[in-house]
């Protein structure tokens, strides 16, 4: 199908002409050298209210330059869709109102462009997560179904090798539902923390327990529910769809709270918005640590977070005073000294960033970050000093708004 | 009242015919100020006895047809012989040419934008109201999938609750799914009238951007039309039409249809494992849950011809219907046990009467309360494959959400229409449109839900003041104004404390009020060459649905604003003969639509539910155009076109101050160029023998290819491809239309159609139908 007949030929008239007269505006996807820089996928969606799909570009440089999905780009179905790398290949899976879906398989070719190898049927799912060789997802119902269905795919052969049942509302044991918020492998485990959801009754999100805590403790891969953790100094671990969870170079696990429950429609939670801790090998919180991140900040609650190394983490914060709704603020936190630090360089609005739950960019030496930001003047992709906690802006991304910036490894 | 009443016995006698020769039975005679009156016979004959000599005005009316008016003078004992000749009126229609799509005739002088179907020219067909429609240059209907699957109409680029649907001018906006668009069939209809852009006054309600109003055959006379069709995927159909109408004004109709198809058509489809999710590609498999069924009766009972009342009807309309739910919005979801139903239990009321009080004054009130409820039905814990393979899970689950919710709308309606005919040259007409909406639903899996799920309640009114001035036969001309006012009440859960368990509730309500208005009008350029201009500020008023949320992905939105369009039109309409025998018809239009605020649906705060916004303004630059030719009564032929170039006009998107990159990109997932080609061929009197009629028809769908996403972005690009469907059909009539039979072949070539993204359509498919039809 062609645009117009007319245009076409005149793009091939151009083309036929030469590159000389070619130079357009935004410059194209810059050609890839061999690999050996990290190559990255910049998902970009266009802002509008009707026909918006993600389009996936690549490039190796997040830190100058303007790439745009202005006749570039693949174009992925459906509303909205989530990213994941994971053995050198790169997953697009689908969120589709409930119903099942393919999920694509990427790979970088030896230019260093996307290719599809594959694709295979899915769940809408609204956690997954990588572990050992393979991705975890979750299937978690927010009303109706008793149960939560989690799908081990095998990122060899892009199939499904494993599934297990979890009723969520006798995880729960409280009369509401049990909401895994995300997943993470922990040594030979995964945990689950989850939000306890009444799920019915024109509030599905609210709670009539807003003031703790709760991990789902599994094996793996076999998925057996071993114990769930419990703690009453913060609130629920993570936010729907968004990983609560990272596991440090010594194998201890941070988990953070936004502290941000509510009951029909207003925020219940008494407790603040902080980071509790598990230690290495153990599957108790512990009771000696507690980082309280509203007190430090002076009164912000966390959003989400992307953890970056030896105790430090990206906080994406709410950027008004005791919100958990509204724009975002970006923050260093060292979890390890309690120390919190607003980053500067920043546009002073930000209306959306790129994903964090997928943010895999914190360059190998743990010095530096990359975060999407969307604003009002357009996105851009900042490159984050982490010692600094200074961002400078990079590349520019133009079309759409960033979804999520994921590095293929 | 008491004068001489026999003494001079005087008498009229004649007979009632249409200007076309056509007899007309069951029309009004009498003469105005006297109780005298009778209706023309089975042969259109009336005699009036018993008369007193003098000056008198006779009247004769007819449904459908200009009221004829005559003095007369009277000599005592004179039997006066008087033939009459009625015109239709400015509804009705007159054919091009032998057969097809008629369009409006010229002397109706309408001076809309508007297409008519001769609905009736269609009954030997299989067609339902939708793919009639989708015959008509401008109107793309997409469909899902087979017999009974859901529909998005679009008029000009308006879709969904942006063009309205109107049943003998009363609003259709909720009769629910058992009485809609896919499932009624063509032969309840005699016309159907597309209305592009703007709608005259008489339709009333709010529409964006176009209308189709349903006019079925309600003429005075004693008919039954009974046809039954059968043909591919086990699909059955009834149609059963009948009226009767006594000399002394009793008037009976039944109208009852049903449908029933498996819909079990062969699909190309990537076939997942049940268990890895790993693709077998390109399966060729059958649907296997798609079962469609409906069954609806719709009884009128009353009198016509009356002194109070030219026509009063009290009726209900029944219906139910169920379909179950093969895929989700990608053929690769697909489903095996989740269904919905819905029925229809409306009662409603037709009131029409002609010179009520002066001569001229027209009045017609119509009220319909629909008492029917939908429900969705998936409990069944299971996933699906196209091989019909499924995982049973234990425990309490379903396909996609778990649901039994049952819900009515209790939609009430009540219409009037006065048209004061004040003299030849001076029409005016208020119309009002009044609607209730109660939404009230309930869950049996879920109990505890209903006390939070208040009561939702709106009232809508539509009132319209129009004005008509014919200065002459050659110019016609019609303003009108709308005022339109919504009142919405709302309660909404929140936690006043901060508390948990603390539940109270805030009643939100709200009211709309908007002023819309249109001309139109039309001049005849030469007898033979209409000219047609027309523009509207139209409003549509944002739906329940979108207000008050479904309960399920929808969350309500109490703020949302009217959409508003402003629309233009022009066109011509030319029709011409050469010789004795060749006629054709060429029309065109150029349209403009320049809207505001689209409704749409965007995330909500906490990204788990979507909500309504008025989001989008969008600009559609758009032409089409109709040639028709007929040769005698051998052959015609026809071939329409429509380009519509929908493009975004939102500058700034919300929370931007740069321009949006998609600033005048053209709307994607929306066809821009599709047509229609027919010809058909009427081979009379069969082997010598009279009455009997072959005809040998043929059509094609064009539907140039689009975009699913905006066209600029990207270039690995998914699309919908380009649709060619051929059908063919064979008609057989015996008796002079009394017996017919025919044969349909839909997508000839069975090719591979596609009217959304990833959604197939039906492949060839054969079916009979035998009709039988006789009228008094």
């Amino acid at each position: 199908m062609l645009k117009s007949p007319k245009l076409i030929l005149f793009a091939a008239l151009l083309a036929s002409v030469g590159m000389s007269c070619s130079e357009n505006k935004t410059k194209p996807e810059p050609e890839p050298e061999p690999q050996v820089k990290p190559r990255y996928v910049i998902a970009s969606a266009p802002v509008g209210s009707q026909g918006v799909a993600d389009y996936l570009l690549t490039t190796d440089d997040l830190t100058q330059g303007t790439i745009s999905t202005i006749g570039q780009g693949i174009e992925q179905d459906g509303s909205y869709r989530y990213y994941l790398s994971h053995k050198g290949k790169f997953f697009s899976l689908l969120y589709g109102q409930g119903n099942p879906g393919a999920v694509t398989t990427y790979r970088l070719d030896d230019r260093g462009k996307l290719e599809k190898i594959s694709d295979f049927q899915s769940e809408t799912v609204q956690v997954f997560t990588v572990v050992n060789d393979e991705i975890l997802t979750i299937k978690v119902p927010r009303s109706g179904n008793e149960s939560a269905s989690c799908f081990r795919i095998n990122t060899e052969n892009s199939q499904i090798v494993g599934e297990k049942q979890v009723n969520i509302v006798k995880l729960a044991g409280n009369g509401e539902r049990a909401h895994f918020t995300w997943a993470k492998q922990v040594g030979n485990k995964v945990f689950a923390p989850y939000m306890s959801i009444k799920g019915c009754c024109s509030d599905v999100f609210g709670t009539a327990y807003p003031d703790s805590s709760w991990i789902a403790v599994f094996s793996y891969p076999d998925l057996t529910l071993e114990k769930v953790i419990k703690d009453n100094r913060t609130s629920y671990i993570g936010a729907y769809f968004n990983n609560g969870l990272a596991v440090d170079e010594k194998g201890d696990v941070y988990g953070f709270s936004p502290a941000g429950a509510t009951n029909s429609g207003a925020r219940t939670s008494t407790k603040p918005s902080a980071f509790v801790r598990i230690k290495k090998d153990a599957t108790e919180f512990d009771k000696s640590y507690f980082f309280n991140v509203e007190e430090k900040s002076g009164g912000h609650h966390i959003s989400n977070q992307t953890y970056i190394k030896d105790g430090k983490f990206l906080l994406y914060m709410y950027g008004n005073k005791n919100a958990t709704t509204g724009a975002r603020k970006l923050a260093i936190a060292d979890v390890y000294n309690q120390t919190f630090t607003w980053v500067t360089g920043t546009p002073a609005e930000i209306s959306s960033s790129s994903a964090s739950y997928n943010n895999n960019t914190v360059s190998d030496d743990g010095k530096t970050v990359y975060i999407g930001l969307n604003t009002a003047e357009g996105s851009w992709v900042y490159s984050i000093d982490v010692a600094g906690a200074k961002a400078t802006k990079g590349l520019k991304v133009e079309g759409g708004q960033i979804t999520a910036i994921v590095r293929v490894k | 009242m008491l004068q001489a009443q026999s003494r001079d016995n005087c008498t009229i006698s004649g007979i009632v015919k249409s200007t076309e020769g056509e007899l007309l039975v069951g029309a009004s005679v009498y003469l105005v100020n006297s109780s005298k009156g009778v209706f023309s016979s089975e042969s259109g004959r009336f005699t009036l006895g018993n008369l007193s000599a003098g000056s008198h005005t006779l009247r004769v009316t007819f449904l459908g047809f200009r009221t004829v008016e005559k003095k007369i003078e009277l000599k005592a004992g004179e039997n006066l012989r008087l033939d009459l000749a009625l015109e239709p009126d400015a509804h009705q229609l007159e054919d091009v040419s032998v057969i097809g799509r008629s369009e409006v005739r010229e002397a109706n002088r309408q001076s809309f934008n508007v297409t008519a179907i001769d609905a009736a020219r269609l009954h030997n067909s299989t067609l339902d109201l939708s793919h009639a429609l989708d015959r008509v240059s401008g109107v793309r209907v997409r469909e899902n999938g087979g017999l009974g699957s859901r529909i998005n109409f679009s008029l000009n680029g308006f879709t969904g609750r942006q063009v309205k649907f109107f049943i003998d001018g009363i609003p259709m906006d909720n009769f629910g799914s058992s009485f809609q668009l896919n499932n009624i069939p063509i032969n309840l209809a005699e016309r159907v009238e597309v209305y592009k852009g703007v709608v005259p006054i008489w339709l009333g309600s709010d529409a964006l951007g176009g209308a189709v109003n349903i006019v079925t055959a309600n003429n005075q006379r004693s008919y039954l039309d009974a046809s039954y069709s059968f043909g591919s995927f086990n699909t059955h159909r009834t149609t059963i039409n009948s009226g009767i109408t006594t000399k002394s004004g009793f008037t009976f109709q039944l109208n009852a249809f049903q449908n029933y198809s498996d819909n079990n058509y062969r699909v190309t489809v990537d076939v997942a494992d049940i268990n890895t999710g790993e693709y077998f590609r390109d399966q060729r498999v059958r649907r296997f849950h798609d079962n469609y069924h409906n069954e609806t009766v719709i009884a009128n009972v009353g009198v016509v011809g009356k002194k109070f009342a030219d026509r009063l009807l009290v009726g209900v309309t029944l219906g139910q219907n169920r379909a179950e739910i093969q895929t989700g919005a990608r053929m690769v979801s697909v489903f095996g046990q989740w269904y919905r139903k819905g029925n229809i239990v409306m009662p409603s009321l037709k009131y029409l009467k002609r010179d009520l009080f002066v001569k001229g004054l027209d009045v017609t009130v119509n009220a319909n309360y629909n008492l029917g409820k939908e429900q969705n039905v998936d409990t069944v814990y299971r996933r699906y494959n196209w091989f019909q393979q499924y995982k049973q899970y234990v425990g309490l689950g379903s396909e996609r959400e778990r649901s039994l919710y049952r819900f009515g709308n209790n939609n009430g309606l009540i219409t009037a229409n006065v048209n004061y005919r004040i003299n030849d040259k001076n029409t005016a007409t208020i119309n009002n449109v009044f609607n209730t909406f109660n939404r009230k639903g309930s869950d049996e899996l879920f109990p505890q839900e209903e006390k939070y799920d208040l009561p939702k309640i709106n009232t809508k009114n539509v009132l319209g003041i129009g004005y008509k001035y014919d200065p002459n036969e050659k110019w016609s001309a019609s303003a009108f104004v709308k005022y339109f006012h919504q009142w919405n009440k709302y309660s909404q859960s929140y936690n006043p404390s901060g508390n948990w368990g603390d539940v109270a509730y805030m009643v939100q309500e709200n009211t709309f009020n908007e002023v819309g208005y249109g001309v139109a009008s039309s001049y005849y350029l030469f007898p033979n060459l209409q000219l047609k201009a027309s523009f509207e500020k139209s409003y549509r008023l944002p739906e329940t649905d979108e207000l008050f949320g479904d309960l399920i992905n929808l969350e309500g939105n109490i703020e949302l604003d009217p959409e508003t369009s402003y629309n233009y039109n022009l066109g011509f309409d030319h029709k011409g003969k050469f010789g004795s025998k060749h006629r054709y018809s060429f029309n065109g239009n150029v349209i403009y639509r320049d809207a505001r605020g689209f409704i749409r649906a965007r995330l909500n705060n906490n990204q788990t539910k979507q909500v309504m916004d008025n989001l989008a303004d969008v600009t559609n630059f758009g032409l089409d155009g109709e040639l028709r030719y007929s040769y005698g009564q051998l052959f015609t032929a026809g071939t329409n076109l429509t380009y519509q170039n929908l493009r975004n006009n939102t500058r700034y998107e919300e929370g931007y101050t740069i321009v949006s990159p998609l600033y005048r990109d053209r709307i994607p997932n929306m066809p821009f160029l599709f047509g229609n080609t027919d010809a058909s061929f009427f081979f009379k009197n069969i082997a010598n023998t009279k009455g009997t009629m072959l005809s040998v028809g043929y059509n094609l769908l064009y539907v140039h290819a689009y975009y699913l996403y905006w066209p600029s972005l990207g270039n690995d690009k998914l699309d919908i491809p380009r649709q060619l469907s051929h059908d063919a059909n064979v008609v057989y009539t015996l008796k002079d239309g009394r017996y017919n039979i025919s044969l349909e072949c839909k997508n000839l070539l069975d090719s591979r159609l596609y009217d959304n993204f990833s959604l197939q359509k039906p492949g060839r498919a054969f079916y009979l139908k035998v009709r039988y039809f006789v009228s008094k």
